[in-house]
């Protein structure tokens, strides 16, 4: 059996980004991916704005994963493409990973494994449409592996569910294809994409956004022929007696991620219901020693740069693991925050450069984000607004803050005058 | 049956508007009523259960917008001038099953089904229960059937190659009180249902064996000859069974019209071209009626119940391992087993159904209160299951006639036709025994006319697509060595490999569709639904057939998924 330090799982952005840093730092690595190319769903991203916090330029997603794959090949690092895990076992001091490609089954030992499985969408059953089940219901991201991987209009006139970044993106790659996109309708009463999205993808094309409202059922027995619209109340309940029906012959989801972490739980780690990823410490290491989490299977993202970075850390750090007493702290949040990773501080690490990912429950306008120790602040920055679709991260020195097993740390975020 | 009482109590309920005849031993209710409810109730009125005197409703429903049953679009001649032994309609558990148990005889057989795939209404939209038969009243066609059906399941689920567990039932109840009397009933019931393993099990041996459910339950019966089977992968595999025995199936066929002359059908209309059989097998499920009716023998009536099943996670489906159930003190009442909470052979955990009457024989849309309704209902067994681990939810259209009664017997007024009609629950359990006596019939009606052979090259073995992720790692490994697409996989919730989807295209009965591919091997019946792996079946469809991506449908020819190339 062949045994390496770090095997990462997934050869997307995070995994990539996992597999060089583990690499750079010193460990022998395998990254194992299912599709037959590295890249992930960048792979599929044809649209720019990637790598504007990384690179300072505007690049597609093909051309940022080319930007790692070219690093990737340059470290000489194994990997096996292709190929799809179908267990963990947990051994003494380490992992077996049984993978299956053409090649057959085999098993290789890890001393340390990260996970970078990426995330799957949302479907249109999980967010409650009934009527038939003609063709025509796509999530958007299916709808942009048809276009732009396979070059197929899976669209001709459509509706789009859910204002995250994929559906805005896909109603402007569908209008520039061609289609007509009638209308995003977004069950919040706020878009749920970036605003740069709305402007570019919404706006410049005249499409509309119909927010606080959704898609309660779907007509055709064949093919979609129409779609019924209704208005949802603040607790985005549809409201009886709002229906309209839109004749089209698409619906595309964009309704929400979900991270992938079947390994994980099958493995007993430990997820955070709020992020749905594994809760982490500082070092992104989880519940079980040995185990990393990092890009859009540790909670989902908006920006690629921020999926890479995640993956630097968990490499880094699976490449430098080795089985120690942990001393761990927990960060709790206030209720202004819908999440926050890291979930934990290992005290007996170096906590000095910590990336705090967080983002508000709501759109709060004129705010001081802080960080408590003891109920005391120890941590303040002002924000003129912060967002739910748009994360925030922090360098934080948590080592300065003479911390120990008792110290109580809570997130929280004050509001002066929320307009 | 008096039909003076009958009418009486028409009258009382309807006033002048609804009539009961009765007349060749079928009663006829006539009239006109404005709510599909009251026809119900009417029938219902002038209904025995179980009698063999049935009701035909012949009431005029102002709120009935009666659809034509949906033909295919295809148009040919494929089918014309075609003569045949057996025609059998429709490609449901019961045809199929039928058409197997006749492939034993040397005859041509012909089934024909008008949608794109076996098993798309009620066969492949219930909750894959075989039942124990421990609720039916004797004299029945469901109790005379259900045991030797249950019983058969063992074997056939072996030589078809289906997966088959008996997991065993658990009725529960929370009033200790009800202990005596129960303990009576399941006394009572064994003997008159000839059941040896029914057992009373204490609360706290319930907690044992299923530790998810609910906390209170103070006993339950235990009927451990209770089993779940893939109700469309049963019926798939019957079918190529019998295609490989030398039946010939013909899907996007529907029967429009017959030609019936003294007493005898002598040609069957479809949508290509003009068949003619000997003799016709009615298993038309919620058309049954239709049927009978072309074929000048109509002395029953269907009257729709339609139902809807949710499917969990399976990270849901290892809450519990069984089939439970909660009694409510309505007995009798209610025209469905009542539904439960059941861990499918593909580890899901299935919730469902509910019962509501319809006249819609082929709206399988699914409403949101029939979700809330099986939720509110089974969370009574087992408070953990949450709406939010639902991955997709289904709706199917039972066929039941007003006595509440199977009919599988020979033609009344016309000869050569067998129905086997009003197959409601627990159909899909006895189909496997019914098929055996409409064997029977068939072949003594052909002896009439002819000597029948038994078919020397008859085998009643069918092998399925071979599951890779359930065997040992040395099993698939050596699969993979001889063919190594075996290790590519493309469906990543259900891990099946492009191998599999091939074979599946290479089967007996190949139909080349997303949703085809689907029922038959699982790629898009994992958590995502296809999100990740549609694209990629579309894709392998497309190159073994060598068409273009376009030409691969979701299911029926006008289900059309993508338009041809981007700009």
């Amino acid at each position: 059996m062949k045994s390496y330090d770090v095997v990462v799982i997934g050869g997307g952005p995070a995994g990539l980004a996992a597999a060089i840093s583990a690499k750079q730092n010193g460990a022998s690595v395998l990254l194992v991916e299912r599709e037959a190319r590295l890249g992930g769903i960048l792979k599929q991203c044809i649209h720019d704005g990637f790598g504007l916090v990384r690179f300072k330029e505007k690049l597609s997603g093909p051309e940022y994963a080319e930007r790692f794959t070219e690093l990737f090949e340059e470290e000489k690092i194994d990997s096996l493409t292709l190929t799809f895990v179908t267990r963990i076992e947990k051994e003494k001091d380490g992992f077996r990973v049984v993978l299956v490609n053409r090649n057959g089954v085999e098993a290789v030992f890890t001393k340390a494994l990260v996970l970078a499985t990426g995330c799957r969408e949302r479907t249109a059953k999980q967010v409650m449409i009934h009527g038939t089940r003609p063709s025509g219901v796509f999530t958007a991201g299916t709808a942009q592996h048809f276009t732009n991987l396979l070059g197929v209009m899976p669209a001709k006139k459509c509706v789009i569910l859910g204002s995250g970044d994929i559906g805005l993106i896909m109603a402007r790659r569908l209008t520039l294809e061609g289609a007509e996109v009638l209308g995003v309708y977004e069950a919040k009463s706020t878009p749920s994409g970036l605003t740069r999205n709305i402007h570019q993808c919404l706006n410049d094309y005249n499409i509309p956004l119909h927010l606080s409202h959704t898609v309660t059922r779907v007509f055709g027995e064949d093919r979609l022929t129409a779609v019924e619209i209704s208005r949802v109340d603040e607790r985005m309940t549809p409201i009886e007696g709002t229906e309209t029906i839109i004749e089209c012959d698409a619906l595309i989801l964009s309704v929400g991620l979900i991270p992938e972490n079947e390994l994980a739980e099958a493995l007993s780690v430990k997820l955070d219901p709020r992020t749905k990823g594994p809760a982490v410490n500082g070092q992104l290491m989880t519940s079980i020693d040995g185990i990393f989490s990092c890009g859009n299977a540790l909670h989902v993202n908006d920006l690629v740069d921020y999926v890479s970075e995640s993956g630097e850390i968990a490499g880094k750090n699976a490449a430098l693991y080795c089985k120690a007493q942990r001393k761990e702290i927990d960060i709790s949040i206030s209720d202004k925050l819908l999440y926050a990773v890291p979930q934990k501080l290992d005290l007996n690490k170096d906590n000095s450069k910590t990336t705090l990912y967080f983002r508000s429950r709501d759109v709060l306008n004129g705010c001081t984000f802080t960080i408590k120790k003891d109920g005391e602040p120890v941590f303040s920055k002002k924000y003129a607004f912060l967002r739910p679709p748009e994360m925030e991260n922090l360098l934080i020195d948590f080592s300065s803050m003479s911390l120990n097993e008792n110290s109580k740390i809570e997130l929280d975020i004050e509001v002066k005058n929320n307009a | 049956m008096n039909i003076d009482k009958i009418n009486k109590k028409l009258q009382k309920q309807f006033g002048s508007a609804v009539k009961a005849e009765l007349s060749d031993n079928i009663i006829t209710v006539k009239g006109k009523l404005s709510k599909w409810s009251d026809v119900v109730a009417a029938c219902q009125t002038a209904a025995t259960k179980y009698s063999e005197i049935h009701v035909v409703n012949d009431i005029i429903c102002e709120e009935v917008q009666n659809k034509p049953m949906r033909v295919p679009k295809l148009k040919d001649n494929a089918l014309d001038g075609r003569k045949v032994d057996v025609l059998i309609i429709g490609g449901g558990i019961s045809g199929v099953s039928i058409a197997r148990e006749l492939s034993k005889w040397k005859l041509s057989i012909l089934l024909v089904e008008k949608e794109a795939d076996l098993a798309l209404q009620a066969s492949g939209r219930n909750d894959g229960e075989v039942h124990p038969g421990v609720d039916l009243s004797k004299g029945s066609k469901k109790h005379y059937y259900i045991r030797k059906g249950n019983e058969m399941y063992g074997q056939i689920c072996k030589e078809l190659d289906v997966p088959f567990e008996r997991v065993g039932q658990y009725v529960c109840f929370d009033k200790a009180w009800m202990k005596g009397i129960i303990y009576l009933y399941a006394l009572w019931r064994k003997k008159h249902d000839g059941i040896s393993d029914t057992e009373i099990i204490s609360g706290e041996e319930l907690k044992r064996r299923e530790p998810n459910l609910r906390e209170d339950f103070k006993f339950a019966i235990s009927n451990p000859s209770t089993g779940c089977v893939c109700p469309y992968g049963l019926t798939i595999a019957y079918a190529e069974n019998a295609a490989m025995n030398g039946a010939e199936i013909f899907l996007n066929t529907a029967v429009t019209d017959m030609q019936v002359e003294g007493g005898e059908i002598k040609s069957v209309e479809t949508n290509r071209g003009t068949v003619y059989p000997a003799i016709v097998i009615n298993a038309a499920g919620v058309f049954s009626e239709d049927i009978a009716a072309m074929a000048q023998d109509r002395f029953f009536s269907i009257h729709p119940r339609r139902g809807t099943n949710s499917i969990l996670d399976k990270k849901a489906g290892a809450f519990m391992h069984s089939v439970a159930s909660t009694v409510s003190l309505n007995f009798g009442k209610s025209h469905t087993k009542g539904g439960g909470t059941i861990h499918t052979v593909h580890h899901n955990l299935l919730l469902g159904p509910d019962a509501v009457e319809t006249y819609e024989k082929e709206n399988t849309e699914t409403r949101k209160e029939s979700i809330k309704t099986v939720f509110d209902k089974q969370k009574k067994t087992m408070p953990s299951v949450s709406e939010r681990d639902i991955i997709t939810y289904f709706t199917g259209v039972r066929a039941p006639t007003f006595e509440e009664d199977f009919i599988i017997e020979k033609g009344r007024k016309t000869k050569n036709i067998i129905h086997c009609a009003g197959i409601q629950s627990p159909g899909l359990t006895t189909a496997p025994a019914v098929a055996l006596d409409i064997e029977k019939m068939a072949v003594e009606e052909l002896k009439k006319i002819r000597a029948v052979e038994k078919n020397p090259d008859y085998s009643p073995i069918r092998k399925g697509v071979p599951v890779l992720n359930e065997m040992s790692d040395e099993e698939r490994n050596e699969l993979i060595k001889q063919n190594p697409d075996y290790g590519v996989i493309v469906c990543r919730c259900e891990e099946i490999s492009k191998g599999e989807i091939l074979d599946a295209l290479r089967s007996p009965i190949c139909v080349p569709t997303v949703d085809g591919i689907k029922k038959r091997i699982r790629p898009g019946m994992g958590r995502c639904q296809g999100g990740f792996c549609s694209p990629l079946v579309t894709q392998i469809i497309a190159e073994f057939l060598g068409v273009p991506l376009s030409e691969v449908k979701k299911s029926s020819e006008t289900s059309v998924i993508t338009y041809g190339k981007t700009k």
